[in-house]
Protein backbone atom coordinates (compact mmCIF):
# COMPACT_ATOMS: atom_id res chain seq x y z
CA UNK A 1 0.00 0.00 0.00
CA UNK A 2 1.29 3.45 -1.17
CA UNK A 3 0.04 6.53 0.55
CA UNK A 4 0.87 9.74 -1.45
CA UNK A 5 -0.38 13.43 -1.01
CA UNK A 6 -2.23 14.89 -3.73
CA UNK A 7 -4.85 17.67 -4.45
CA UNK A 8 -8.21 16.08 -5.88
CA UNK A 9 -10.45 18.41 -7.28
CA UNK A 10 -14.25 18.01 -5.51
CA UNK A 11 -17.23 20.45 -6.20
CA UNK A 12 -15.35 23.14 -7.94
CA UNK A 13 -12.21 22.83 -5.84
CA UNK A 14 -8.95 21.32 -5.00
CA UNK A 15 -8.67 19.68 -1.75
CA UNK A 16 -5.09 18.92 -0.31
CA UNK A 17 -5.20 15.30 1.04
CA UNK A 18 -3.51 11.55 1.40
CA UNK A 19 -4.88 9.56 -0.53
CA UNK A 20 -3.86 5.55 -0.31
CA UNK A 21 -3.42 3.16 -3.05
CA UNK A 22 -2.80 -0.32 -3.27
CA UNK A 23 -3.45 -3.24 -5.80
CA UNK A 24 -6.90 -3.18 -5.70
CA UNK A 25 -8.30 0.03 -5.22
CA UNK A 26 -7.71 3.84 -4.43
CA UNK A 27 -9.15 5.64 -1.04
CA UNK A 28 -9.40 9.42 -0.85
CA UNK A 29 -10.29 10.34 2.59
CA UNK A 30 -13.03 12.71 3.01
CA UNK A 31 -14.47 15.19 2.51
CA UNK A 32 -14.18 13.50 -0.94
CA UNK A 33 -14.95 10.18 0.59
CA UNK A 34 -14.54 7.60 -2.20
CA UNK A 35 -13.00 4.33 -2.87
CA UNK A 36 -12.33 3.77 -6.21
CA UNK A 37 -11.27 -0.06 -7.62
CA UNK A 38 -8.68 -0.20 -9.51
CA UNK A 39 -10.73 -2.44 -12.00
CA UNK A 40 -13.39 0.38 -12.42
CA UNK A 41 -11.24 2.48 -14.04
CA UNK A 42 -11.47 2.46 -17.66
CA UNK A 43 -9.11 5.58 -19.17
CA UNK A 44 -6.38 7.57 -18.18
CA UNK A 45 -5.33 10.85 -19.06
CA UNK A 46 -2.91 13.82 -18.72
CA UNK A 47 -4.30 16.78 -20.61
CA UNK A 48 -3.44 19.31 -18.46
CA UNK A 49 -0.06 20.25 -16.79
CA UNK A 50 0.79 17.58 -13.72
CA UNK A 51 -2.85 16.54 -13.67
CA UNK A 52 -3.99 12.88 -13.97
CA UNK A 53 -7.44 12.79 -15.40
CA UNK A 54 -8.97 8.98 -14.20
CA UNK A 55 -12.20 7.50 -16.03
CA UNK A 56 -14.27 5.58 -14.38
CA UNK A 57 -16.80 2.88 -15.63
CA UNK A 58 -19.70 5.20 -14.82
CA UNK A 59 -18.21 7.63 -17.09
CA UNK A 60 -17.20 9.59 -13.48
CA UNK A 61 -14.05 11.84 -13.80
CA UNK A 62 -11.61 12.39 -10.81
CA UNK A 63 -8.55 14.95 -11.23
CA UNK A 64 -5.48 14.47 -9.34
CA UNK A 65 -2.82 16.75 -9.05
CA UNK A 66 0.69 15.71 -7.88
CA UNK A 67 3.91 15.41 -8.66
CA UNK A 68 5.59 13.47 -11.01
CA UNK A 69 6.62 10.60 -9.15
CA UNK A 70 3.31 10.21 -7.65
CA UNK A 71 1.43 9.99 -10.31
CA UNK A 72 4.26 7.54 -11.88
CA UNK A 73 3.52 5.21 -9.10
CA UNK A 74 -0.04 5.63 -9.40
CA UNK A 75 -0.06 5.52 -12.94
CA UNK A 76 1.22 2.07 -12.73
CA UNK A 77 -0.73 0.69 -10.34
CA UNK A 78 -3.90 1.87 -11.89
CA UNK A 79 -2.80 0.80 -15.85
CA UNK A 80 -1.73 -2.82 -14.12
CA UNK A 81 -5.21 -3.21 -12.79
CA UNK A 82 -7.57 -0.89 -14.81
CA UNK A 83 -10.43 -2.38 -17.39
CA UNK A 84 -8.27 -2.13 -20.36
CA UNK A 85 -6.75 -4.44 -23.14
CA UNK A 86 -3.37 -5.72 -21.85
CA UNK A 87 -0.82 -7.80 -22.79
CA UNK A 88 2.96 -8.66 -21.56
CA UNK A 89 5.07 -7.73 -24.90
CA UNK A 90 8.07 -6.35 -25.98
CA UNK A 91 8.06 -2.78 -27.29
CA UNK A 92 10.81 -0.41 -28.66
CA UNK A 93 9.55 3.38 -28.86
CA UNK A 94 10.37 5.62 -30.34
CA UNK A 95 11.95 3.27 -33.09
CA UNK A 96 11.58 6.03 -35.96
CA UNK A 97 11.40 9.94 -35.54
CA UNK A 98 10.35 11.47 -38.78
CA UNK A 99 12.17 8.62 -41.28
CA UNK A 100 15.11 8.58 -39.38
CA UNK A 101 16.13 5.40 -37.37
CA UNK A 102 16.44 6.19 -33.76
CA UNK A 103 20.00 5.42 -32.45
CA UNK A 104 20.45 3.41 -29.41
CA UNK A 105 16.58 2.18 -29.64
CA UNK A 106 16.18 -1.03 -27.58
CA UNK A 107 13.38 -4.09 -27.07
CA UNK A 108 12.14 -3.10 -24.01
CA UNK A 109 10.19 -6.26 -21.72
CA UNK A 110 6.93 -4.30 -19.98
CA UNK A 111 3.28 -4.12 -21.01
CA UNK A 112 1.02 -2.69 -23.55
CA UNK A 113 -2.17 -1.48 -22.07
CA UNK A 114 -5.24 -0.50 -24.63
CA UNK A 115 -7.23 2.20 -23.16
CA UNK A 116 -10.08 4.62 -24.54
CA UNK A 117 -8.15 7.20 -25.29
CA UNK A 118 -4.63 6.37 -25.39
CA UNK A 119 -1.94 3.12 -25.58
CA UNK A 120 0.45 2.83 -23.09
CA UNK A 121 3.41 0.90 -23.09
CA UNK A 122 4.77 0.78 -19.83
CA UNK A 123 8.08 -1.08 -17.71
CA UNK A 124 9.26 -0.30 -13.95
CA UNK A 125 11.17 2.90 -14.90
CA UNK A 126 8.91 4.13 -18.39
CA UNK A 127 5.45 5.01 -19.18
CA UNK A 128 4.85 6.10 -22.81
CA UNK A 129 1.41 6.91 -23.42
CA UNK A 130 0.27 7.20 -27.46
CA UNK A 131 -3.11 9.31 -28.21
CA UNK A 132 -5.32 7.32 -30.24
CA UNK A 133 -5.90 10.29 -32.08
CA UNK A 134 -2.33 10.61 -32.78
CA UNK A 135 -2.09 7.22 -34.19
CA UNK A 136 -1.33 7.92 -38.00
CA UNK A 137 -0.94 3.54 -38.78
CA UNK A 138 -1.39 0.22 -37.36
CA UNK A 139 0.45 -2.38 -39.46
CA UNK A 140 1.53 -5.86 -39.23
CA UNK A 141 5.37 -6.40 -40.44
CA UNK A 142 8.46 -7.88 -40.45
CA UNK A 143 11.64 -6.76 -38.45
CA UNK A 144 14.58 -8.33 -37.64
CA UNK A 145 15.15 -9.23 -34.12
CA UNK A 146 18.47 -11.00 -32.84
CA UNK A 147 19.32 -11.15 -37.12
CA UNK A 148 15.73 -13.48 -37.93
CA UNK A 149 13.12 -11.33 -39.55
CA UNK A 150 10.40 -11.68 -36.74
CA UNK A 151 6.61 -10.21 -37.07
CA UNK A 152 5.70 -7.16 -34.94
CA UNK A 153 2.76 -4.60 -34.73
CA UNK A 154 3.94 -1.44 -35.77
CA UNK A 155 2.38 1.82 -34.45
CA UNK A 156 2.82 4.71 -36.41
CA UNK A 157 2.01 8.35 -34.81
CA UNK A 158 2.50 12.00 -34.20
CA UNK A 159 4.70 13.00 -31.16
CA UNK A 160 4.64 17.30 -30.93
CA UNK A 161 4.48 16.92 -34.85
CA UNK A 162 7.14 14.30 -35.28
CA UNK A 163 5.92 10.76 -36.96
CA UNK A 164 7.25 8.53 -34.90
CA UNK A 165 6.79 4.76 -35.19
CA UNK A 166 7.08 2.06 -32.81
CA UNK A 167 7.00 -1.70 -32.65
CA UNK A 168 5.61 -4.19 -30.33
CA UNK A 169 6.70 -7.87 -30.34
CA UNK A 170 5.16 -11.09 -28.43
CA UNK A 171 4.16 -14.08 -29.53
CA UNK A 172 2.60 -14.78 -32.56
CA UNK A 173 -0.48 -15.96 -31.53
CA UNK A 174 -1.33 -13.14 -30.02
CA UNK A 175 0.12 -10.57 -32.07
CA UNK A 176 -2.15 -10.98 -34.51
CA UNK A 177 -5.10 -10.37 -31.84
CA UNK A 178 -2.84 -7.28 -31.08
CA UNK A 179 -3.26 -6.25 -34.67
CA UNK A 180 -6.87 -6.64 -34.79
CA UNK A 181 -7.08 -4.78 -31.72
CA UNK A 182 -5.62 -1.40 -32.03
CA UNK A 183 -6.90 -1.25 -35.43
CA UNK A 184 -10.26 -1.54 -33.78
CA UNK A 185 -9.23 0.27 -30.96
CA UNK A 186 -7.98 3.49 -33.70
CA UNK A 187 -10.94 2.96 -36.25
CA UNK A 188 -11.47 6.41 -37.03
CA UNK A 189 -8.13 6.52 -38.98
CA UNK A 190 -9.44 3.95 -41.31
CA UNK A 191 -8.82 5.97 -44.76
CA UNK A 192 -12.11 3.97 -46.99
CA UNK A 193 -13.23 6.99 -49.22
CA UNK A 194 -9.92 8.86 -49.24
CA UNK A 195 -9.20 8.73 -52.94
CA UNK A 196 -6.27 11.38 -53.85
CA UNK A 197 -5.04 11.67 -57.08
CA UNK A 198 -1.31 11.94 -58.17
CA UNK A 199 -0.76 15.33 -57.65
CA UNK A 200 -2.87 15.31 -54.57
CA UNK A 201 -0.37 12.27 -53.13
CA UNK A 202 2.96 14.45 -54.43
CA UNK A 203 1.90 17.83 -52.50
CA UNK A 204 0.31 15.74 -49.10
CA UNK A 205 3.97 14.21 -49.31
CA UNK A 206 5.86 17.30 -49.55
CA UNK A 207 3.70 18.81 -46.85
CA UNK A 208 4.63 15.71 -45.16
CA UNK A 209 8.62 16.46 -45.46
CA UNK A 210 8.02 19.84 -43.78
CA UNK A 211 7.95 22.33 -47.69
CA UNK A 212 6.05 25.20 -47.45
CA UNK A 213 3.56 26.30 -50.33
CA UNK A 214 6.19 28.29 -52.11
CA UNK A 215 8.57 25.42 -52.45
CA UNK A 216 6.10 23.14 -53.68
CA UNK A 217 4.99 25.72 -56.12
CA UNK A 218 9.06 25.94 -57.51
CA UNK A 219 9.71 21.92 -57.07
CA UNK A 220 6.75 20.85 -58.69
CA UNK A 221 6.41 23.86 -61.24
CA UNK A 222 2.49 24.46 -60.65
CA UNK A 223 0.43 27.39 -60.00
CA UNK A 224 -0.70 28.29 -56.53
CA UNK A 225 -3.97 28.10 -57.40
CA UNK A 226 -3.51 24.11 -57.97
CA UNK A 227 -1.36 24.12 -54.83
CA UNK A 228 -4.57 25.88 -53.04
CA UNK A 229 -6.85 23.39 -54.61
CA UNK A 230 -5.20 19.92 -52.74
CA UNK A 231 -4.98 22.02 -49.43
CA UNK A 232 -8.69 22.30 -49.47
CA UNK A 233 -9.04 18.62 -50.67
CA UNK A 234 -6.96 17.33 -47.96
CA UNK A 235 -8.74 19.90 -45.03
CA UNK A 236 -12.21 18.40 -46.07
CA UNK A 237 -10.88 15.26 -45.56
CA UNK A 238 -9.28 15.78 -42.27
CA UNK A 239 -6.31 15.06 -43.68
CA UNK A 240 -4.45 18.54 -42.80
CA UNK A 241 -5.35 21.84 -40.88
CA UNK A 242 -4.49 24.96 -41.54
CA UNK A 243 -1.48 26.34 -39.69
CA UNK A 244 -1.22 29.58 -41.47
CA UNK A 245 -2.76 32.04 -43.51
CA UNK A 246 -0.27 34.09 -46.00
CA UNK A 247 -1.85 36.71 -47.38
CA UNK A 248 -1.02 39.14 -50.93
CA UNK A 249 -1.56 42.57 -50.91
CA UNK A 250 -1.39 45.41 -53.57
CA UNK A 251 -0.66 49.10 -52.19
CA UNK A 252 -3.05 51.16 -52.13
CA UNK A 253 -3.07 55.45 -53.37
CA UNK A 254 -1.15 56.45 -50.03
CA UNK A 255 1.16 53.47 -50.75
CA UNK A 256 1.99 53.98 -54.15
CA UNK A 257 2.37 57.80 -52.98
CA UNK A 258 4.48 57.28 -50.53
CA UNK A 259 7.20 54.53 -52.84
CA UNK A 260 7.17 57.33 -55.43
CA UNK A 261 8.04 60.33 -52.72
CA UNK A 262 10.44 58.29 -50.82
CA UNK A 263 12.22 57.25 -54.74
CA UNK A 264 12.57 61.08 -55.65
CA UNK A 265 13.43 62.15 -52.52
CA UNK A 266 16.28 59.20 -52.78
CA UNK A 267 15.55 57.64 -49.85
CA UNK A 268 14.78 54.58 -51.11
CA UNK B 1 27.64 21.48 -44.83
CA UNK B 2 28.76 18.77 -47.33
CA UNK B 3 28.83 18.04 -51.07
CA UNK B 4 26.56 15.41 -51.48
CA UNK B 5 25.94 12.93 -54.40
CA UNK B 6 21.96 12.15 -54.52
CA UNK B 7 20.40 8.38 -56.07
CA UNK B 8 16.94 7.68 -56.28
CA UNK B 9 15.42 6.15 -59.04
CA UNK B 10 12.23 8.51 -58.79
CA UNK B 11 12.58 12.33 -60.43
CA UNK B 12 10.59 13.43 -57.10
CA UNK B 13 12.33 11.99 -54.37
CA UNK B 14 15.77 13.17 -55.97
CA UNK B 15 14.04 16.58 -56.03
CA UNK B 16 12.77 16.45 -52.86
CA UNK B 17 15.80 15.58 -51.04
CA UNK B 18 17.60 18.10 -52.98
CA UNK B 19 15.20 20.74 -52.19
CA UNK B 20 15.20 19.56 -48.38
CA UNK B 21 19.80 19.12 -48.38
CA UNK B 22 20.01 22.52 -50.20
CA UNK B 23 17.81 24.19 -47.74
CA UNK B 24 20.39 22.68 -44.95
CA UNK B 25 23.11 24.14 -47.11
CA UNK B 26 24.36 21.42 -48.36
CA UNK B 27 25.94 21.58 -52.04
CA UNK B 28 24.17 18.72 -54.30
CA UNK B 29 27.37 17.68 -56.94
CA UNK B 30 25.38 15.35 -58.69
CA UNK B 31 22.35 12.90 -59.17
CA UNK B 32 21.83 9.52 -59.92
CA UNK B 33 18.70 7.61 -61.08
CA UNK B 34 20.30 3.81 -60.53
CA UNK B 35 22.87 1.72 -58.31
CA UNK B 36 25.01 1.60 -61.72
CA UNK B 37 25.34 5.44 -62.26
CA UNK B 38 25.98 6.00 -58.53
CA UNK B 39 29.26 4.01 -58.55
CA UNK B 40 30.27 5.96 -62.01
CA UNK B 41 29.10 9.38 -60.42
CA UNK B 42 30.37 8.74 -57.05
CA UNK B 43 34.00 7.86 -58.41
CA UNK B 44 34.01 10.99 -60.74
CA UNK B 45 32.34 13.61 -58.00
CA UNK B 46 34.46 11.95 -54.47
CA UNK B 47 31.18 13.79 -52.94
CA UNK B 48 31.44 13.97 -48.90
CA UNK B 49 28.60 11.90 -48.38
CA UNK B 50 25.53 9.86 -50.78
CA UNK B 51 22.14 9.40 -50.02
CA UNK B 52 21.32 5.76 -51.39
CA UNK B 53 17.55 4.38 -52.31
CA UNK B 54 17.72 0.68 -51.73
CA UNK B 55 15.22 -0.83 -54.54
CA UNK B 56 16.69 0.76 -57.90
CA UNK B 57 16.86 -1.14 -61.23
CA UNK B 58 20.49 -2.44 -63.01
CA UNK B 59 21.95 -2.18 -59.76
CA UNK B 60 20.31 -1.48 -56.34
CA UNK B 61 21.42 0.38 -53.86
CA UNK B 62 23.05 -2.46 -51.70
CA UNK B 63 25.03 -3.56 -54.40
CA UNK B 64 25.97 0.13 -55.61
CA UNK B 65 27.10 0.70 -51.74
CA UNK B 66 29.41 -2.65 -51.70
CA UNK B 67 31.18 -0.99 -54.96
CA UNK B 68 31.20 2.11 -53.73
CA UNK B 69 33.16 0.93 -50.69
CA UNK B 70 35.35 -1.33 -52.63
CA UNK B 71 36.42 2.47 -54.13
CA UNK B 72 36.57 4.32 -51.23
CA UNK B 73 36.20 2.14 -47.60
CA UNK B 74 35.73 5.23 -45.87
CA UNK B 75 32.28 6.50 -47.96
CA UNK B 76 29.98 7.86 -45.98
CA UNK B 77 26.27 6.49 -47.19
CA UNK B 78 22.66 7.12 -45.69
CA UNK B 79 20.66 4.35 -47.50
CA UNK B 80 16.96 5.21 -48.22
CA UNK B 81 13.84 3.41 -48.43
CA UNK B 82 10.54 3.11 -48.18
CA UNK B 83 8.39 1.65 -44.89
CA UNK B 84 8.43 -2.03 -44.35
CA UNK B 85 11.98 -2.62 -45.80
CA UNK B 86 13.47 -1.51 -42.76
CA UNK B 87 14.68 -5.26 -42.74
CA UNK B 88 16.94 -3.87 -44.82
CA UNK B 89 18.72 -1.56 -42.17
CA UNK B 90 20.86 -5.00 -40.89
CA UNK B 91 22.46 -5.37 -44.46
CA UNK B 92 23.19 -2.51 -45.07
CA UNK B 93 24.85 -1.15 -41.61
CA UNK B 94 26.85 -4.89 -42.31
CA UNK B 95 27.71 -3.67 -45.81
CA UNK B 96 28.77 -0.46 -44.90
CA UNK B 97 26.34 2.26 -44.46
CA UNK B 98 26.44 4.90 -42.23
CA UNK B 99 23.07 5.87 -41.58
CA UNK B 100 19.50 5.02 -42.24
CA UNK B 101 16.59 7.44 -43.45
CA UNK B 102 12.85 5.41 -43.96
CA UNK B 103 10.51 6.66 -46.31
CA UNK B 104 8.65 9.22 -46.36
CA UNK B 105 10.89 11.22 -43.84
CA UNK B 106 10.71 14.87 -42.66
CA UNK B 107 13.08 17.50 -43.73
CA UNK B 108 14.89 18.43 -40.53
CA UNK B 109 15.48 14.88 -39.11
CA UNK B 110 16.57 13.71 -42.90
CA UNK B 111 19.08 16.96 -42.33
CA UNK B 112 19.97 15.94 -38.54
CA UNK B 113 20.91 12.35 -39.56
CA UNK B 114 23.31 13.79 -42.40
CA UNK B 115 24.64 15.89 -40.36
CA UNK B 116 25.68 13.41 -38.04
CA UNK B 117 26.72 10.97 -40.37
CA UNK B 118 29.47 14.09 -42.01
CA UNK B 119 30.43 14.64 -38.37
CA UNK B 120 31.43 10.97 -38.11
Amino acid sequence: MVSAPVKVQHNDEWINCKITIDDEKIVIPPPVNATIPLKHIVDLEEKKKNTLTIIRKDGSVIDLVSVEKVRFVLKHKILMKCSGYRLMVQFMSPAIRGGVLVTNAIWEKGAIIVLKTGIWCITQNKQICIQIDDVTGIELTKREVNDKPTDVVRIDHLEHHDVVSSFILTQISTLQILHNFLQEATAGIKMEGTELGAMDQQIAMLVYSGMDSSSIQNMLQIQFKEIDRVYEKLINLNMAEVKEIRREVQLTAKGVRYITDATKSGAN
Amino acid sequence: MGRILIVDDTLFMRTLLKNILFSGGHEIVGEAGDGAEAVEKYQALKPDLVTMDVVMPKMNGIEALKEIKKFDPGAKVVMCTAVGQEQMVKLAIKTGARGYVVKPFQAPKVLDEVKNVLAS
